[in-house]
């Protein structure tokens, strides 16, 4: 037996997903139309009152990027479990961790980074100070992928289910909570001129806490999704 | 089965000791009873709905039997022993309809290994897929995806071959082919389990038959 070592099937995997991403560059363009929409229509309900919008600006470009990725969640393993590839990954001789890990990371390079490349475009576009725009990119850069290795579980655990997309929804908003005040808090304290490393800090750690205990609950959920 | 025992080597590849499968609480199938030596192909029996993919999953480790024995080299059958060395091929193909037959199987390479003397285009001449390599997997007919399936089978490193409905969307030749790809992988010391609902005319005798009933 010569199995395949797992630097090489990790490569694999990611390079399958995100060839897959580039020959569907439609669902990628999605999100981020929705954030621009999202984006443009707040200075045209609020009025265009500048110190309003330089006020909400930060939490408002980072509550559209968060949505925006919900739209694509819950793809993130469906395709996967349809066409059998998520059988075959799991009798593949490779831990299924951080294959899992792979994929969520091809999910956040295609959903996520597209939103993170934007949001300057969007925080200029309500007129968020130039100054905050770094710590905006800092709090997106590391928020995001906590979103998407929370949601990852979740969309795990609501596998086995038809509907999921409600369910999954329901249940990613509180855990969404946390990430959204740690981020926003440390937007107001830059816009205030504070120290804002903190709250940045927290998010660090849970980014780190995450990345290796999510990948390993999404294998436990998927296990059990499919042994049904 | 008992006449064979005289001949039989002391570890059979695989071993069932009255494997029964609930599914909350009505029985599925069982108990059944069955060993599978390397080199020896085994055909499981049964109408629709008799078990037969049920089984193919539980020997896969992908679905858990509450009752009964199964053993893998001896040994009880557990993911981490025996991962790598089972290949199943399903309903589901396990096929990235966007990707190409040839991005799929390295993909596949990638995952399980690779197994000696075989390549790509060799192995996709082999199963009539020359030509048809670099065509997305969704523009391919139902027996083209089958074969592409079935290619994945030649190119991995795997001694037992777990086949549901192999023949399904094949024509004869596709039928003749997939025959001819199980004697050969036989021939190697490998082994199979293959379930069909139809008549089947395996190469090199007779198999080893197992009916199950609903």
């Amino acid at each position: 037996m010569n199995h395949a070592p797992l630097a090489p099937a990790c490569a694999a995997l990611l390079r399958r997903d995100l060839t897959l991403a580039w020959r569907q560059r439609g669902d990628i363009a999605l999100p981020v139309l929705y954030a621009l929409i999202v984006s443009t229509l707040f200075p045209f309900a609020l009025g265009p009152d500048l110190a309003l919008l330089q006020r909400i600006a930060g939490g408002a470009v980072l509550v559209t990027v968060l949505l925006a990725m919900l739209l694509a969640l819950d793809a993130m393993f469906r395709s996967d479990i349809e066409d059998g590839s998520l059988e075959q990954l799991m009798l593949s001789p490779q831990p299924l961790a951080p294959m899992l890990g792979m994929k969520i990371l091809a999910h956040w390079l295609t959903t996520a980074l597209p939103l993170i490349v934007i949001a300057p475009l969007l925080a200029s576009l309500l007129h968020l100070p130039v100054a905050v725009m770094p710590v905006l990119l800092l709090a997106l850069l590391l928020a995001t992928p906590l979103i998407s290795l929370l949601g990852a579980v979740l969309v795990a655990l609501t596998a086995g289910s038809r509907r999921s997309g409600m369910l999954l929804a329901l249940m990613l908003l509180p855990l969404c909570v946390p990430v959204v005040i740690f981020a926003a808090g440390a937007l107001a304290a830059a816009q205030q001129g504070l120290p804002w490393i903190a709250p940045i800090a927290w998010l660090g750690a849970a980014l780190a806490l995450a990345v290796v205990l999510a990948p390993l609950a999404c294998a436990a959920a998927l296990r059990i999704a499919l042994d049904s | 089965m008992a006449v064979m025992t005289a001949a039989i080597p002391a570890t059979p590849l695989l071993e069932a000791r009255a494997l029964c499968f609930h599914r909350q609480d009505e029985p599925v199938f069982g108990p059944l009873d069955f060993r599978l030596d390397a080199g020896e192909l085994t055909l499981i029996e049964g109408d629709n709905g008799s078990g037969k993919t049920t089984l193919m999953r539980i020997l896969t480790g992908l679905l858990h039997a509450e009752e009964g024995e199964l053993l893998w080299r001896g040994e009880p059958l557990h993911r981490d022993r025996c991962v790598g060395d089972i290949v199943f091929l399903g309903h589901q193909l396990g096929l990235k309809s966007e990707l190409t037959p040839r991005e799929n199987l390295r993909v596949a390479i990638g995952l399980h290994g690779h197994r000696e003397h075989t390549d790509i285009d060799a192995v996709l001449a082999q199963v009539g897929l020359a030509g048809y390599g670099d065509e997305p997997v969704r523009r391919l007919s139902a027996g083209q995806k089958k074969r592409a399936a079935l290619a994945r089978l030649l190119l991995i490193p795997a001694t037992l071959w777990l086949l549901d409905e192999p023949y399904a969307n094949l024509d004869r030749t596709g039928i003749e082919l997939v025959n001819r790809l199980l004697a050969e992988h036989i021939a190697r010391g490998g082994a199979a389990l293959v379930t069909s609902h139809g008549a089947v005319g395996f190469h090199g005798g007779e198999p080893q038959r197992i009916r199950m009933h609903a």
